[in-house]
């Protein structure tokens, strides 16, 4: 890029990003110049504080390329990039279910790297707040929540939109497994959230993703989704839900597919542990690959780990042969 | 007349084509060539008009360039495919009401000066005009929230005003109440004061007066400000967002289509949104030229 990107060209590569605009080759040859350019990330939107209070400015300092980001929801992101509406150098999703569509015209490959889980988050100075206390401090079982809390008259849950959300997903998927755990009536999940039809949007439940954790915050919901990484960056008061249930241990992926949504247009979602994947896209810029090094990095994954993430060893998937040589080295290849 | 009033005025002046008469002014009706086009100046300014123009239509423009027929017809006959449609028709006709009948007399207060510290008032409306509609969505969860006041007074008779229509309703007449309330009050601004008191002089009661002298002379201010209203409702996204994810109206089904199977089946439906948004707008103006042409005789 440093060879590629002289005079007039200095300018347009220090604004960067069109995968298909730097090769891997110039990438590499960058590595003795001056990092410029700019690392346009597409990430899931449970990753927007990590990313851009925390990540971002880390590293630009540690890297020297600049960072832009984009959130929303993994799913939108990847029909996004499938129709050539954004070209993101790296896409950060919550499952890599949302990646390997994207293969192989835009990847070949992803690095898991790091695990989140489902919690209940509540309002602290809400009228049930008292009874969400007593479990979140273990003054009285997590079957509870489930059993009587969740499902009083007059409560108001909030939740997100299963048809586009993974978290809205999720929170059904936690409730049908709870349902088994606790050994509650089969009508306990259709009760909790209002409606036997896992897959509508017409609840006054759901909110847009954007609006639910403003919405608990401001004090006029009693409880809501949320995956505890946004409980830990947000400070909400939640309820940590046994591995069993919270869509967050290896260890209980098997017992996790058993909980299935079906959504509107008819696919069917398993649950599966939440992992965060990361990948590049299109033809691997260098501000990309720095990226993705960083984040993988132990100076990276500490980030995580401090926002509430379960760092795992990072962990790839795909054609291991296309993964560019600096990330490999991250994932000790 | 105040600032935004003489603004709004001049503004909707030029709408109306009252102060700059155009193709279909009085050059047209002889059957000459327009008078702006008999120099070169005059070219280089409908050339300029018309780059302006266009690149301001760049993206209906690129709305019809990237649609495809076929998408058009599977996304708009899939079932329950125009049920938003309907909800946004509805909520917005409900919307255009309550900005008729409260912002009306709001306007008109506003417009003849009977409200002490004007600039005061005028800036409350700005406001809501200068927030960002996300941030208008997030602060009606503190005004209107099930926990509120007013959302327990909701909630005593079964209401509520988060994800039900009425909150659609409610978002958008916040999204749109200013554009309505700054229109009127420079339509009722561009009624002669004259007029009015000539008729109060021959025995009118001011209730009277309003509505055999004033309003009929505003009515086509009235109507273009309504029309641009019922377009800002139409496509009220921000504030509906936060605090009316449900029922969907057809921003929302567009945004949550792009979400579940990508930009092509989520494009038909901004055309179906032009479509139902457009006629109104278009003959509120029509009708306006065609009564400001009949006031100047």
């Amino acid at each position: 890029m440093g060879i590629a990107c002289v005079g007039l060209a200095a300018a347009a590569c220090s604004s960067s990003s069109s995968p298909s605009g730097n090769s891997s080759a110039s990438a590499s040859a960058s590595a003795s110049a001056k990092p410029t350019g700019t690392a346009n990330v597409a990430y899931a939107s449970s990753l927007q504080y990590l990313n851009e209070k925390v990540v971002s400015p880390a590293f630009t300092s540690a890297e020297g390329y600049k960072f832009s980001g984009r959130g929303g929801a993994s799913g939108e992101l990847e029909q996004n990039i499938a129709s050539g509406e954004i070209s993101p150098n790296v896409f950060q999703a919550v499952g890599g279910d949302n990646i390997t569509p994207l293969e192989p015209k835009f990847t070949k490959w992803y690095v898991q790297y790091a695990g989140t889980s489902i919690v209940v988050a509540y309002n602290p100075t809400g009228p049930h707040a008292s009874a969400f206390k007593a479990i979140a401090d273990g003054s009285q079982p997590v079957c509870s929540l489930f059993s009587s809390v969740l499902q009083t008259p007059g409560l108001k849950l909030g939740r997100t939109d299963p048809n586009i959300d993974p978290q809205g997903r999720d929170f059904i998927m936690m409730l049908q497994l709870a349902q088994s755990y606790c050994h509650l009536p089969s009508d306990t999940v259709a009760k909790i959230i209002g409606t036997s039809d896992f897959g509508t949007a017409s609840s006054s439940q759901i909110y847009a993703e954007s609006a639910l954790e403003a919405t608990l915050q401001s004090g006029q919901l009693d409880a809501a989704s949320a995956f505890i990484s946004q409980a830990v960056q947000l400070h909400l008061s939640s309820i940590k839900l046994p591995d069993a249930i919270n869509l967050g241990s290896f260890a209980d992926a098997a017992a996790y597919k058993k909980a299935t949504v079906t959504v509107k247009s008819g696919k069917t979602y398993k649950g599966s542990p939440q992992v965060i994947d990361i990948t590049t896209i299109g033809t691997p810029t260098a501000a990309g690959i720095a990226f993705v090094r960083y984040t993988l990095s132990s100076a990276g994954l500490a980030q995580y780990k401090a926002g509430g993430f379960t760092v795992l060893t990072p962990t790839a998937f795909g054609d291991s042969s296309a993964i560019p040589a600096a990330i490999k080295s991250e994932l000790g290849g | 007349m105040s600032w935004a009033a003489r603004a709004a005025t001049a503004a909707s002046g030029t709408v109306l084509g009252e102060e700059a008469p155009g193709p279909s002014g009085p050059a047209r009706r002889n059957g000459t060539t327009p008078r702006t086009v008999r120099s070169v100046s005059g070219l280089v300014s409908v050339i300029g008009a018309a780059v302006i123009w266009i690149a301001l239509l760049g993206p209906v423009i690129a709305l019809f360039t990237h649609l495809s027929w076929h998408a058009v017809r599977t996304s708009l006959t899939a079932p329950g495919a125009l049920d938003p449609l309907v909800v946004s028709v509805e909520s917005g006709a409900v919307t255009l009401a309550v900005l008729f009948v409260l912002g009306t007399p709001l306007a008109w207060l506003m417009a003849r000066g009977r409200l002490p510290f004007p600039r005061v008032w005028e800036a409350g409306v700005l406001c809501s005009l200068l927030l960002p509609p996300l941030v208008i969505g997030l602060l009606l969860i503190f005004m209107v929230g099930p926990y509120t006041p007013i959302g327990e007074l909701l909630g005593r008779v079964h209401l509520s005003a988060t994800n039900t229509f009425l909150a659609l309703c409610i978002a958008e007449v916040y999204e749109s109440a200013p554009y309505y309330v700054l229109s009127a009050q420079a339509a009722f601004s561009g009624v002669d004061p004259r007029l009015e008191q000539q008729a109060q002089l021959l025995g009118d009661r001011p209730a009277r007066v309003f509505r055999r002298v004033t309003l009929p002379l505003a009515t086509p201010g009235l109507a273009m400000g309504l029309s641009v209203a019922w377009a800002r409702a139409m496509g009220a996204f921000g504030a509906v967002v936060i605090i009316a994810y449900h029922p969907f109206g057809i921003p929302l089904q567009i945004y949550t289509t792009l979400q579940e199977t990508g930009l092509a089946s989520a494009l038909p439906f901004a055309l179906v949104l032009l479509v139902v948004a457009l006629p109104l707008p278009l003959a509120a103006y029509i009708w306006s030229a065609r009564a400001g042409r009949r006031r100047r005789g």
